[in-house]
């Protein structure tokens, strides 16, 4: 059994083929996702939680800090897109450069107030924070629109260095979802295997000594606070695009919560991959599950209880353990054997 | 000031149904370290345990389920009082086995396992229950309203702060004059002294859990004439139970009823003069506390620090 303190740090060979499969699976989407079944507003739903999920593993997976009310940041982000339409421009960037400002700005605070505690108190105060964003959106009607949220944002054309197009059409947006899915994976790659990196999965395991070996972890920990909050509110301005609306359901801890186990199924703990596995099942899960019952949650939810009890590491962790007991196996078969 | 003597009665009120929440809430983060995530979906399963008992809809042949709605609302009511937390025990037992594993790995675990749980109980109750608003029947003997000096009060609130002080006192008594007691106030000192002595520690753990759900359960059936019945009452509770235990200091009983009644007060006043603002004034109150003296008003050190 692994438990948290000793997942291995991960290794930082290249991952080129994962990035390649990825990048293959979102360009050829539109056409792979009627054939099986599905429709292509999944696909932008997936890209959008792909992002959140990668951003918040950073912190989750990565520095090992538990954060239950990364919600809010996706609906920061999606309000301050909504905003900007309307009262600023009609503008696709100016939107989205909103949408990562003010998450980040909360992200900045809220970070500030979290990053010098530790295990159950993070968690606490990162519930009640989100529990504060997610009631001040409902409250305040006049900005907010209260429990109905913004309602009719327009997706604005986009362009791009000569690129224009109409991103009404579900495919379009799509595609820019998937661009930015592919940006962030390369930048979160980047951060996750540089020194950065290091330091937080340093702090995961020891943050005493870490802090012992002369890095500011109150620092570390905040900025890894402030990037998931901004890979959220990236994700945020595409969800009310995608959506066209803003809503306070996306910060209730419920929410907050389907995310933290989107991650874990997946196996963020141990994987850098872990939460695109985690998002795809929790869809699927919802798609297919949800098509045969009214109460699929309940079945997600056990399916989760039984992960937390036999497999905490999460999917990835499987295929981990998996993989060592195979290479195990050819170099010295007792050893595979002692393993299981 | 008479003006303001409702809302402070209503906080209070407020503040001891809280407390009768946070305790078992407390008792079980003190002994086994697990914040139980699913500690709202007991109180709720506690509820709909007694909407059920009440209803006699559960007795199968239809003679039996009259002559049991035959029985006066009174003696109903206090079946529904007994059996709700005991069935929310056993929902809770059920929860503690399927925790076992967890035991012995980071805090964090539990916390998981316990929001999946939530979701499971919640769920479970939309498909036994429906997803609309239930009431509890009230006997007539503590409904309607109540006239003290020159103020109307609801009869049911006064009965339900009392009942929750009673079940306050007896938890108190229960923990300081019991042998019982003892092991569970050990338990959450030092759990691996209490099994060196020669404790069941399964078994200790075993009864802590189905005694927090059963106070869950208990102050469930009280609460929620007050506070209505629905399936996702149990997340709206357990925020106030974590917020409140939090703030009075992990583990700590007083901690936990001093910071309920504070909690409850809270939200009455600002319920009073501030209407939609009532809840936010609980985090508020978290923030403040917590900003300066993390581990509440009377915690000590505590494992979960790490």
């Amino acid at each position: 059994m692994i438990t948290l303190s000793d997942i291995p740090s991960r290794s930082p060979a290249s991952r080129a083929l994962p990035i390649g499969i990825l990048a293959a699976a979102l360009l050829t989407a539109p056409w792979w996702l009627p054939a099986v079944g599905l429709y292509q507003y999944l696909g932008i739903e997936i890209a959008i939680w792909i992002i959140f999920a990668m951003g918040f593993n950073l912190l989750f997976g990565y520095a090992g800090l538990h954060s239950f009310g990364h919600g809010a940041y996706l609906g920061i982000g999606a309000y301050a897109f909504g905003l900007f339409q309307q009262h600023v421009a009609i503008s696709l960037w100016g939107g989205l450069a909103a949408a990562i400002a003010a998450a980040a700005l909360a992200g900045a605070i809220v970070g500030a107030f979290v990053s010098h505690r530790r295990g159950i108190y993070y968690a606490l105060l990162t519930i009640g924070f989100g529990q504060i964003f997610w009631f001040t959106s409902m409250k305040l009607h006049s900005v907010t629109g209260g429990e109905d949220g913004l309602l009719g944002i327009p997706r604005p054309p986009l362009g791009f260095f000569g690129v224009e197009a109409d991103l009404n059409q579900n495919i379009a947006l799509f595609y820019l979802a998937a661009a930015f899915v592919l940006v962030s994976v390369f930048i979160l790659w980047r951060l996750a295997n540089s020194p950065f990196g290091r330091v937080l999965q340093a702090i995961r395991q020891n943050e005493t000594r870490a802090r012992f070996a002369g890095y500011d972890v109150w620092r570390f920990k905040w900025a890894a606070f402030v990037i998931s909050a901004v890979f959220a509110g990236l994700a945020g301005g595409l969800f009310s695009m995608a959506q066209q609306s803003a809503y306070p359901d996306v910060m209730s801890l419920h929410q907050s919560g389907l995310i933290v186990m989107m991650v874990l199924v997946g196996g963020g703990l141990v994987s850098f991959w872990g939460p695109v596995l985690g998002v795809l099942i929790y869809f699927i899960a919802r798609d297919v599950l949800g098509g045969l019952t009214e109460t699929w949650l309940l079945w997600y939810g056990l399916m989760f209880v039984v992960m937390v009890m036999i497999r905490p590491e999460g999917l990835a962790g499987m295929f981990h353990l998996a993989g060592r007991r195979v290479r195990g196996a050819r170099a010295n078969p007792e050893y595979a054997a002692e393993k299981v | 000031m008479m003006a303001v003597l409702p809302h402070i009665l209503n906080g209070l009120t407020l503040g001891l149904l809280f407390a009768l929440i946070a305790l078992g809430f407390t008792l079980i983060v003190g002994v086994m370290e697990v914040i139980n995530l699913a500690h709202g979906s007991l109180f709720a399963l506690g509820a709909y345990f007694a909407l059920t008992v009440l209803g006699g809809d559960w007795l199968g042949a239809t003679a039996a389920a009259e002559w049991w709605t035959s029985l006066p609302l009174a003696s109903r009511y206090i079946a529904a009082l007994i059996f709700g937390p005991i069935l929310a025990a056993g929902a809770g037992l059920l929860l503690e086995m399927c925790l076992r594993p967890t035991y012995g790995k980071a805090p964090l675990y539990g916390l998981l396992l316990t929001f999946g749980a939530a979701l499971v109980i919640e769920e479970a109750i939309r498909l036994v229950w429906g997803t609309g608003e239930q009431h509890l029947m009230l006997p007539r003997s503590i409904d309607g309203a109540v006239f003290v000096g020159g103020l109307i009060y609801s009869k049911y609130k006064f009965f339900a702060a009392a009942f929750s002080a009673a079940a306050i006192v007896a938890v108190w008594l229960f923990l300081e004059r019991t042998p019982y007691g003892a092991i569970i106030k050990a338990g959450s000192h030092d759990s691996e002294m209490v099994r060196a002595l020669g404790y069941d520690l399964s078994r200790l753990r075993l009864l802590v859990f189905g005694f927090g759900a059963s106070l869950a359960g208990l102050a469930g059936v009280v609460m929620v004439p007050i506070w209505g019945l629905r399936p996702h009452v149990g997340i709206d509770v357990v925020i106030p139970a974590f917020l409140i235990i939090v703030v009075g200091g992990i583990g700590s009983f007083w901690g936990a009823v001093v910071a309920a009644i504070m909690v409850g007060l809270a939200v009455g006043l600002t319920g009073a003069y501030a209407g939609a603002w009532a809840t936010m004034s609980m985090y508020i109150l978290l923030i403040l506390v917590v900003g300066f003296r993390s581990r509440g008003l009377l915690g000590r050190k505590s494992a979960l620090e790490n």
